[in-house]
């Protein structure tokens, strides 16, 4: 599917409407568009270099006079200890969806255990779910068992986002799974284990590359669990760190435009290092 | 949709499977691996979805405040919380914006990702580049946008300041909440138009070729392709894209409790927010219970009228 996406004659759609047009025009046409769309994007991009006074001056400003460093010195240091919270909840969350899910869509793709239609129809069901729906009762729930202000309960808050979405992209990487080559493993005396460990795993990677950095992704820009179960200003993830940035005493641009650069980090890279399987995966988990 | 290669229930599997000698010659036991590979997932749907889920539906059903919740004692108390969800006018206003909310984003975010979907079809120098940085709003965090558009409509920020150069202006846009929700909206879009387009993007590439090439050889010039091959075909996607985008939709908060937070005079607040404040900022759990029950309720209900609408 990769490779038929960029021949050139798959695009007859469109092709004769504007076969006269030379393809440099169109790729122009093209820039501007993306341009304009991501407007915003580069707004904050140059903002986060300006001072206060030159971002609201009154006067537009496309570039920065001079190049106001110290935002960006300023609110990396205040942000390092909750950059290092969002790591270590994001990764562990990561992890934990991908050994939870990588088996439990293996088993109910192709092992076909009772009642895996209803585990199936429930899944999709919880996507339905407003996150409401979750976050009072884990409250509650956590603060009676103590998980309230801790990482480890905001991680298992993050995993009920994380979770069924791995599962259903999951679910439909493993549908292409060439099955014989377990079933061959298994005749030669492979166990249940191994054969899952030496054959689905490898034969799935690419998938459970996309959902794990997704499943990294959810809870690093996840608002609402920090918000509702952390309160300990040295456990706040980056997030929450910066929603509490406002409001106190009115809104430090200087620092917050900087600090929603960084935030957006991981997933700029995550999107500009894998556009195409971005593409493939989403495509792949909502439409079969 | 599409021929899958290989389906779980596909027959050559099942060829094979029958011709493979046994393993075992011993009568055959209750294999319990499947079981295993699910178990870490099933308790956990058990304990930290489902649990939830019937434990705020219960709650939606107790007098769960401060006072009841210290002393740990929630008791029943029928239907008074959602009576008093349903006798609070911001609760109609929270209802009555979550479906604008999600109408005028789902209506721009589709329109903007089918005109897209179609420029996208064409093969131009840099296309990959284009589509990698288009995708970028929709794999932002929701807090980065957030405060891009907090920014952007900023008393004095960039969009009253072009407004400004064209005549027009100033606009209260973060002050006053026929402003406010607008923009909230304005903010969705951005965020949501990548997803509906690559979804209708590949929805487009997937249509055959051929099925083109039939209708140009028949004379059909491209309008009638288009109204005729590219929109029937992708209805399916189409349908799916809507829907999805419905769901995502009625539950969005991260974006309109940091770019307003429900206010001013609490005029931009959705279910969500609205359920929040009641839960955590007023601290009745019971109500904001029952408020989440009814945005279930309304999420069901949405789907519902659009499935009729696509049979149509």
């Amino acid at each position: 599917m990769e490779d038929r996406l960029y021949l050139p004659e798959v695009s007859h759609l469109m092709r004769t409407t504007f076969a006269t047009l030379p393809r440099w025009w169109i790729t122009a046409a093209a820039l501007t568009v993306t341009a304009v769309l991501l407007s915003p994007f580069y707004w904050v991009l140059v903002g986060s270099f300006m001072t206060p006074a030159e971002l609201f001056g009154g006067q537009m400003s496309l570039w920065p006079k001079h190049f106001a460093v110290e935002n960006w010195s300023v609110a990396f240091s205040r942000l390092w200890p909750h950059i290092q919270n969002s790591l270590f909840v994001s990764a562990v969350a990561s992890i934990g969806t991908l050994l939870i899910t990588a088996p439990a869509a293996y088993g109910l793709v192709w092992r076909k255990p009772r009642g895996r239609q209803t585990l199936f129809a429930f899944t999709l069901m919880t996507q339905m779910l407003p996150a409401i729906v979750f976050v009072i009762p884990l409250f509650i729930v956590f603060t009676k068992i103590n998980l309230v202000n801790t990482l480890y309960g905001l991680i298992l808050a993050d995993m009920t986002f994380t979770i069924p979405f791995a599962l259903i992209m999951l679910s439909a990487y493993m549908k292409d799974l060439p099955y014989e080559l377990v079933e061959a493993a298994l005749v030669d005396g492979a166990g249940q284990l191994r054969a899952f460990l030496m054959i689905v795993l490898p034969m799935t990677l690419p998938g459970l590359i996309t959902v794990g950095v997704f499943s990294f992704l959810i809870p690093w820009g996840d608002l609402i669990f920090a918000l509702s179960l952390i309160t300990d200003d040295s456990l706040q993830p980056l997030t929450l760190q910066l929603y509490k940035a406002f409001g106190q005493y009115g809104i430090d641009w200087g620092f917050l435009l900087p600090g929603s650069v960084l935030t957006a980090v991981p997933a700029v890279i995550f999107v500009i290092a894998a556009s195409r399987f971005i593409v493939a995966g989403v495509t792949r988990g909502a439409i079969k | 949709m599409r021929a899958n290669a290989k389906t779980p229930a596909s027959k050559d599997t099942k060829a094979v499977v029958a011709e493979r000698p046994r393993p075992t010659a011993r009568k055959a036991r209750f294999d319990t691996s499947p079981y295993l590979f699910i178990l870490p997932f099933f308790l956990f749907c058990l304990l930290l979805m489902l649990y939830p889920v019937v434990y705020s539906l219960t709650l939606s059903f107790r007098e769960a405040t401060v006072d009841t919740f210290v002393s740990g004692d929630m008791p029943f108390n029928g239907l008074t919380q959602y009576q008093a969800a349903v006798v609070d006018p911001v609760f109609w206003r929270a209802v009555v914006n979550t479906v604008l909310f999600a109408f005028f984003s789902i209506l721009f975010q589709f329109t903007i990702g089918f005109v897209l979907a179609l420029l996208f079809q064409l093969n131009f120098p840099l296309k990959n580049f284009c589509l990698a940085v288009l995708l970028i709003p929709w794999v932002l965090p929701v807090l980065t946008a957030a405060n891009i558009f907090k920014g952007l409509f900023n008393d004095v920020g960039p969009i009253n300041q072009i407004m400004h150069l064209v005549g027009l202006g100033p606009f209260p846009w973060l002050a006053d909440p026929s402003y406010a929700f607008p923009a909230t909206i304005v903010a969705n879009i951005w965020i949501g138009f990548p997803f509906n387009f690559i979804l209708l993007y590949a929805g487009m590439r997937s249509i055959p070729v051929e099925v083109y090439e039939a209708a140009k050889i028949d004379g059909a010039n491209s309008w009638k392709r288009m109204v005729h091959i590219t929109l029937p075909m992708l209805k399916p996607v189409s349908a799916a894209v809507l829907m999805l985008g419905t769901i995502y939709t009625v539950k969005v908060f991260d974006l309109v409790w940091i770019m307003t937070g429900g206010g001013p005079a609490n005029g931009t607040h959705l279910l969500s927010t609205y359920a929040y404040q009641v839960g955590f900022s007023l601290l009745n759990f019971g109500e904001a219970a029952a408020i989440a029950t009814l945005m279930v309720l309304l999420v069901l209900l949405l789907n519902l009228v659009q499935m009729v609408l696509q049979r149509k």
